[in-house]
């Protein structure tokens, strides 16, 4: 797998991660901390089935955007609700995250535990990248990922602006009250938008393996790489989180990538998650709100000095 | 009672002492950050790590350097570690003036770098703040994991026992005493800062930036601040859990950093009550009880169960569930906050 391509696989996934952070953060005003543990869940769908059934995970991926979606929107139904309902704050609600996150990783190590029990090959850490072919020249996996990315975006799109249900989410995102008077149910989107971020997560695990090694900590590793993606975004927006997630994704792999080059040492290709550090601290420092919160007009405007 | 039985007990309570003393000193620390200034520190376990990497890392370059040990980190410790041991036993006063050293040490550099940790969120709401402070921890984390010259990577470094000059047989509970001597220590002062003017500040910052702000003081400064306080504090307990393993393992950071020194010190504060020292203390007693029954009745747990679990995987599921309880019935804590009493109220109402 070339440099490039590997850059762009990875990306993919941070996009659909970032997307689903964003999407729930804009609904429910909270920053989901079980992301991570989120897109773990499906990686080990995919394990599962391809270990007991022998099904490609390709082929793995609807089933785990269904479970994903209902352990999202289970997570928010037995977690978020009930809490939202008794008036809690948003250090509460991230606290709950923090805790659902390590409710999923003790479920992930017991789960390994069995998983490996039942088919005599360790579960702890594993890799599908041996599965790749190439298909057209390029690895299979790189079309793959961006043929869900690219439905997911179609799929997304039509939702918000051509049906009923996407003008109701938009207004509830937009001013949760007034809409609610105007018969929105701000419950109804609230749920959905777990639904579909706990489901792209879970597809972005199905497919991380591919990629990148899972191991016990990649839940808490990925967690950085997201908050990256979505905070360059804005945290606030669809596009700024898809954008987010190239960014990041690219830097992390290209930096990293062309650091090592320069240096001549490779052991330099761990540390792509200081370049997400970094990223984080100079969006904060330069534009807290994000690519979406820059008023490009005038930045345009300023560059061609007039 | 059979003497092995004895024998158990006895080293289950010396177990929930030492955990406990470390819970206090890093749950104590976060309550100043979170419980009073209202900082949600998600970056706990930074300040915890960068204690163990002070004694592991920095103390043993200058011991190397003023031992004339040569070589890198990792052969170097155990050199070290075996001099500084031989040096302790001729005489005990090296080794409590170089356990004072330690400690003083990763005080400073626990604030410093607690300062340096806020400063990109400082200004920012609290999500962004929680959002920061954890991807800072995490990737700090992660380059000690695999950085080879900071703390030995995968190998680990050595720490001399400073107090080689106490028998063997009671090397343990004497650690366990300087934990408990420490954290009361460390109780005493916080309970001074938090009765003070300052700490009515902190609250103050907490319940409303913008009346703070109004009434002329420096929000990110007294969050800088704060933070400074609260890392040195934790820092402390870092250097004092590598005395008890006299090893550092940057791979134990890894796995258990952010669920052992972030998450559980959240569970302890908010299980006794935020912003109460008095809660904190309690709420660090039945989670250190709480933590080490479990592991003493593991075997029996995961045999009664019938399936190949590790117990650890059990009690982050457990702990996590309590967590969520305590957020639904039990927000305020089991000692909620009392009201400020300041010396004139107190005169006003006698």
């Amino acid at each position: 797998m070339g440099v490039v391509e590997g850059a762009l696989i990875y990306s993919n996934l941070l996009a659909l991660l970032a997307l689903g952070l964003t999407l729930t953060y804009m609904t429910t005003a909270v920053p989901n901390f079980a992301q991570g543990s989120f897109a773990v869940f499906g990686s080990y769908i995919a394990l599962t089935l391809l270990r007991l059934f022998g099904i490609h995970p390709y082929k793995s991926l609807p089933i785990a955007f269904v479970l994903g979606g209902l352990l999202g929107a289970g997570s928010y139904l037995l977690i978020l609700k009930p809490l939202i309902r008794r008036g809690a704050n948003v250090v509460t609600l991230m606290i709950a995250t923090l805790a659902l996150d390590l409710i999923l990783l003790g479920f992930r190590g017991i789960y390994a535990g069995i998983l490996g029990k039942i088919t005599r090959q360790p579960c702890e850490m594993f890799m599908f990248s041996y599965l790749v072919k190439p298909v057209f020249g390029v690895p299979d996996i790189l079309l793959v990922s961006s043929l869900v990315i690219v439905l997911t975006l179609l799929g997304l799109f039509f939702l918000l602006y051509k049906t009923k249900f996407g003008i109701a989410l938009r207004a509830s995102v937009e001013n949760p009250m007034l809409s609610e008077i105007m018969g929105v149910d701000v419950e109804k989107t609230r749920l959905f938008s777990w639904f579909l971020s706990g489901a792209l997560a879970s597809m972005a695990g199905v497919l991380l393996p591919f990629k990148q090694e899972i191991v016990p900590a990649t839940a808490e590793l990925v967690i950085v790489s997201i908050f990256a993606s979505s905070i360059v975004g804005g945290l606030s927006s669809i596009a700024g989180a898809i954008l987010g997630g190239y960014i990041v994704g690219m830097s992390e792999s290209l930096i990293t990538y062309y650091l090592s080059v320069v240096t001549g040492n490779a052991g330099l290709l761990v540390y792509g998650k200081v370049v997400s550090l970094v990223i984080i601290v100079v969006t904060l420092l330069v534009a807290p709100r994000g690519l979406a919160g820059i008023r490009w007009r005038k930045v345009i405007r300023w560059r061609s000095g007039r | 009672m059979e003497e092995g039985d004895k024998m158990e007990i006895w080293s289950l309570i010396t177990n929930i002492l030492l955990w406990f003393g470390l819970y206090v000193i890093v749950s104590l620390s976060l309550n100043v950050e979170y419980g009073y200034c209202g900082i949600p520190n998600f970056g706990k376990a930074l300040s915890v790590i960068v204690g163990a990497v002070v004694a592991g890392g920095l103390m043993t370059r200058i011991l190397m350097v003023a031992m004339g040990v040569h070589g890198d980190i990792i052969t170097g410790s155990s050199a070290v570690s075996g001099e500084v041991t031989t040096l302790v036993k001729s005489n005990p006063l090296y080794g409590i003036v170089l356990f004072l050293v330690y400690i003083i040490l990763a005080l400073i550099i626990g604030a410093v770098v607690g300062a340096v940790f806020i400063l990109p969120s400082a200004r920012l709401k609290e999500d962004y703040l929680a959002i920061t402070l954890l991807a800072i921890a995490e990737t700090f984390t992660m380059v000690c994991y695999y950085n080879p010259v900071i703390v030995g990577s995968y190998y680990g470094v050595s720490v001399p026992n400073l107090f080689a000059f106490i028998p063997a047989s009671v090397r343990y509970q004497t650690i366990v005493g300087i934990i408990l001597i420490t954290a009361f220590v460390v109780y005493i002062v916080l309970e001074r800062i938090v009765e003070s003017p300052y700490g009515r500040l902190l609250r103050g910052v907490r319940e409303n930036e913008d009346v703070m702000k109004a009434y002329g003081r420096n929000v990110m400064n007294i969050r800088i601040k704060t933070m400074a306080l609260g890392s040195g504090i934790a820092a402390i307990a870092g250097v004092l859990l590598t005395f008890y393993t006299l090893r550092v393992q940057p791979d134990s950071f890894m796995n258990y950093g952010r669920t052992f020194w972030t998450f559980f010190p959240f569970l302890i504060i908010l299980l006794g009550g935020a912003g109460n020292n008095r809660g904190v203390v309690l709420g660090s007693l039945i989670f250190a009880t709480l933590w080490e029954l479990v592991d003493f009745y593991k075997d029996n747990i995961v045999s009664a169960l019938h399936l190949p679990v590790e117990a650890v995987w059990l009690e982050y599921i457990l702990f996590g569930v309590l967590m969520l309880l305590i957020l639904f019935y039990k927000p305020e804590g089991l000692i909620p906050e009392k009201p400020i009493v300041t010396e004139p109220i107190k005169r006003k109402k006698s």
